[in-house]
């Protein structure tokens, strides 16, 4: 085994009442990928915010090279050899590329308190060239470009300085294929170098393939340190959870009929510059999989079919001849949409889990035209406990709460609605293990009382797994369509993506 | 992409759009009223307004793109005003200028400050604060009328109002681009959980907003007296109407902020508001009907100009 790149002793973190990071110590050495999984709100980020300065530990140490480090924000951090890629974007709007990567850097390029802007958007330029980025441009300001090409900025931003620790804190989900390629390449080149990843995914078969090293962490607490090479999936979803998983945890059955009952159909619809002449029919108790490349679209068709789309063209009925064309006649109607964008698009962040559970329903709970503190309360304490959802009380702030979680409030809501028609996209994105396993099962009982799901999902495990049927686009269209089928493979629906 | 769609893109494009609706407006005025609207020296006099709301706007633009508000930009301008005239009493141009440009600095960190510490809304701290700031420029004054002496009204008409007015520009353009205030005034406006992590202080740079803004009202407040040449104690937050002229010339600096010259937005913006203003005094048209057209045509640049995305999110 090499050297000892960083070792963290004791690190200890919590949060009111919740014990996120319960006495962790660990070594990471030098010239290795070092992987961190478990459950969500199992403690990887908050142990990984504690090493690069966006959270402060209680207490413990962080020794990187045989020096104690304290990160007191990122740009701290990064003087101090660390560096973090986060999952969602980290870039801000409203500056130009060069003022992103140099962000808290500013001294660098200041005399007399005066920034040399030239400078600065000079050695930015050589650095995106140096990566291969060339088509991003340091002067321009950063909203130029979309999530991925904002991603690969961040990584620049993050490993220009050559960091002794580099942080990849579930970027991988949010990156398509380029974004993958690049950043693999940089954790490579990381490791040649002699320096430590700590890469942070859900994505077990990614883990494996990428890391030399995989920690466990349950609960906040250190559970066991692998070696890449001698474990499987199995072994660590069983480490991950603590008991045997099963292996498949999708759907069993092959050949069920579906009914002939049409709920939703959409029609040609199209969305400039999303979708173009797409059409759709949904049967009760169908789970219909939409997949495809990140951007083929297949985000911008569940917004249409919600009415959430703007400028959309064609159009969206239901048995009753009812038009969708508006949110609220939507969720009037009974469909219910979880959108990609959880934090942004689908929860109140700054708002408690119960009004966040409460609010598409309050009509309903309404007792004489009154709504009622405790109704509120039962009905919310009700679907979270459901959804199994990890919390200390539905008081609590979704921002407080992990990914999984978050996910999990997302659709108690929903089924605390009673809708009849649910539109998830991409349903586990982010999501371990085991609460993907919860999901998968409650579409399949929701599915057998007679609800109607289309589920837009990148996994192409997933849409073999849970779909009846499944369609595949490309550039906006639909490219083709599949029938749930023991026979069919990850590679008859690669083959009508690219 | 065609040479338009770059040009566009361009810092220029949205200088000639504000150089094209001056222009529009001016020939709508003129044609209607050809004896009594826009000549030389009448386009002058506007500008001279339009001068120094846009200083106090360029102020207002650090804190407006942060997010916060500042309510007491009017009751600066008294109590500075009052302050410049005692001080030039005393201390001849050095006390006209450093006196209000001080005091402004000062209204702004105490803004800041207060803000900062009681974690309350930037709107109702300003307003509250205009209450102690008038009752000090009535302190100030005993409540009679402040009157700057005939000899210190030299930044009241050209070349002095246009030079001071410009050094000001020049300052806040250079503050924006130059400076680290000016990189973490954007940064703390996109996202200020994101800038703290990345070290950036925020609180301590939003104090630095409002003491900036301060400073520039008080530099307003130096034109303001020049021109005005006499300055009467508020209360009862009387002042609240200077609020909202310099104001005006923020709001286009943040809808032209894109192209990347929210100082020159400021100044032409303040200057098309001036021709509307005087367009209908020109016209006869009671302040009323001024104030309505106004409001309206104000509300049509700006949103014209950001043409919104459909479905953002707008505060």
């Amino acid at each position: 085994m090499s050297e000892v790149l960083l070792h963290a002793e004791g690190i200890d973190k919590n949060f009111g009442v919740t014990h996120a990071v319960d006495h962790v110590t660990l070594d990471f050495y030098k010239g290795e990928v070092h992987a961190l999984i478990g459950e969500n709100g199992s403690g990887k980020s908050t142990f990984t915010s504690c090493l690069t300065g966006i959270y402060h530990k209680d207490t413990g140490t962080f020794t990187l090279n045989g020096k104690e480090i304290h990160a007191k924000n990122q740009v701290d951090g990064n003087y101090q050899g660390v560096a973090i890629i986060v999952q969602e974007i980290g870039t801000l709007s409203g500056l130009t590329v060069a003022e992103n990567i140099f962000l808290g850097k500013e001294n660098e390029f200041t005399t007399f308190c005066v920034k040399n802007t030239n400078a600065m958007n000079k050695k930015a330029q050589e650095l995106l060239d140096s990566y291969g980025f060339n088509y991003i441009k340091a002067t321009d300001i950063i909203d130029k470009y979309n999530f991925e090409d904002r991603k690969l900025i961040e990584i620049v931003k993050a490993t220009h300085f050559k960091p002794q620790i580099l942080v990849v804190d579930e970027t991988t989900t949010a990156l398509g294929e380029k974004g993958r390629k690049e950043l693999f390449k940089v954790m490579k080149e990381t490791r040649d170098d002699g320096r430590c990843v700590i890469f942070i995914s859900h994505d077990l078969d990614e883990v494996i393939e990428q890391s030399d090293n995989i920690s466990v962490l349950r609960d906040g607490v250190l559970i066991d340190t692998v070696k890449s090479a001698d474990v499987n999936t199995d072994d660590l979803k069983k480490l991950m959870v603590g008991r045997e998983m099963s292996n498949n945890y999708y759907r069993a059955d092959y050949g069920e009929k579906i009914s002939s009952e049409v709920v939703l159909k959409g029609e040609h619809l199209t969305v400039p510059g999303e979708i173009q002449d797409f059409s759709i029919e949904l049967h009760k108790g169908e789970i219909i999989g939409i997949g495809g490349l990140s951007e083929c679209g297949m985000h911008e068709v569940g917004k249409a079919l919600f009415g959430a789309s703007y400028d959309r063209e064609g159009k969206v009925t239901l048995a009753d001849g009812t038009e969708i064309n508006d949110i609220k006649t939507a969720i009037d109607h009974s469909i219910a949409y979880a959108s990609k964008d959880r934090d942004n698009e689908s929860l109140v962040i700054n708002d408690t889990i119960q009004d966040n559970i409460v609010l598409p329903s309050i009509e309903n709970l309404k007792r004489n035209h009154i709504l009622h503190a405790k109704d509120e309360k039962a009905f919310a304490e009700k679907f979270a406990k459901q959804m199994s959802t990890k919390m200390e009380g539905v008081h609590q702030f979704m921002s407080a709460l992990s990914g999984g979680n978050k996910q999990k409030v997302v659709l108690a809501r929903w089924i605390g609605k009673d809708s009849d028609i649910i539109i998830l996209d991409s349903p586990t994105r982010g999501i371990d293990v085991k609460v993907k396993a919860d999901i998968y099962q409650m579409m399949d009982h929701m599915r057998k009382n007679g609800k109607s799901i289309i589920m837009i999902s990148e996994e192409i495990s997933e849409l073999l797994g849970m779909a009846d049927r499944i369609i595949i686009m490309k550039n906006g269209r639909q490219s083709g369509e599949f029938e749930r089928s023991e026979v069919l493979k990850d590679t008859d629906l690669i083959a009508k993506m690219v | 992409m065609t040479k338009f769609q770059k040009f566009r893109q361009s810092h220029w494009y949205g200088l000639l759009i504000l150089v094209l609706i001056a222009f529009v407006f001016w020939a709508f005025f003129k044609a209607l009223a050809p004896q009594t609207f826009g000549d030389l020296d009448k386009l002058q006099t506007y500008l001279k307004t339009a001068l120094y709301y846009a200083v106090g706007g360029c102020g207002l633009y650090f804190i407006c793109v942060m997010g916060p508000f500042d309510m007491s930009v009017g009751a600066n301008i008294v109590l500075s005003s009052v302050l410049a005239v005692n001080m030039s009493e005393r201390f001849g141009y050095a006390g006209l200028l450093i006196a209000p440009m001080l005091s402004g600095a000062l209204v702004g960190l105490l803004n800041g400050l207060v803000y900062i510490k009681l974690r309350i809304s930037s709107l109702i701290v300003t307003a509250g604060l205009s209450l102690v700031y008038e009752a000090l420029s009535i302190y100030a004054t005993n409540g009679k009328e402040a009157i700057l002496a005939a000899n210190y009204r030299a930044f009241g008409d050209y070349p002095g109002n246009l030079i001071l007015a410009l050094m000001a520009f020049f300052l806040c353009g250079f503050i924006l681009k130059y400076t680290k205030i000016g990189t973490y005034t954007y940064a703390i406006g996109s996202n200020e959980v994101v800038a703290k992590n990345m070290g950036v202080d925020v609180d301590m740079y939003k104090v630095v907003a409002f003491v900036l803004c301060g400073f520039f009202v008080g530099v307003e407040a130096v034109l303001t007296i020049s021109y005005g040449t006499s300055m009467t104690s508020a209360s009862n937050l009387a002042s609240m109407s200077r609020n909202f002229p310099p104001l005006m010339g923020t709001f286009f600096g943040l809808a032209f902020k894109k192209y990347g010259h929210p100082v020159i937005a400021i100044v032409i913006g303040e200057f098309i508001i001036q021709l509307l203003f005087q367009g209908f005094v020109a016209l006869g048209a009671p302040t009323t009907v001024q104030n309505i057209v106004t409001g309206i045509v104000l509300l049509a640049i700006v949103t014209m100009t950001i043409k919104p995305v459909k479905g953002a999110v707008v505060k």
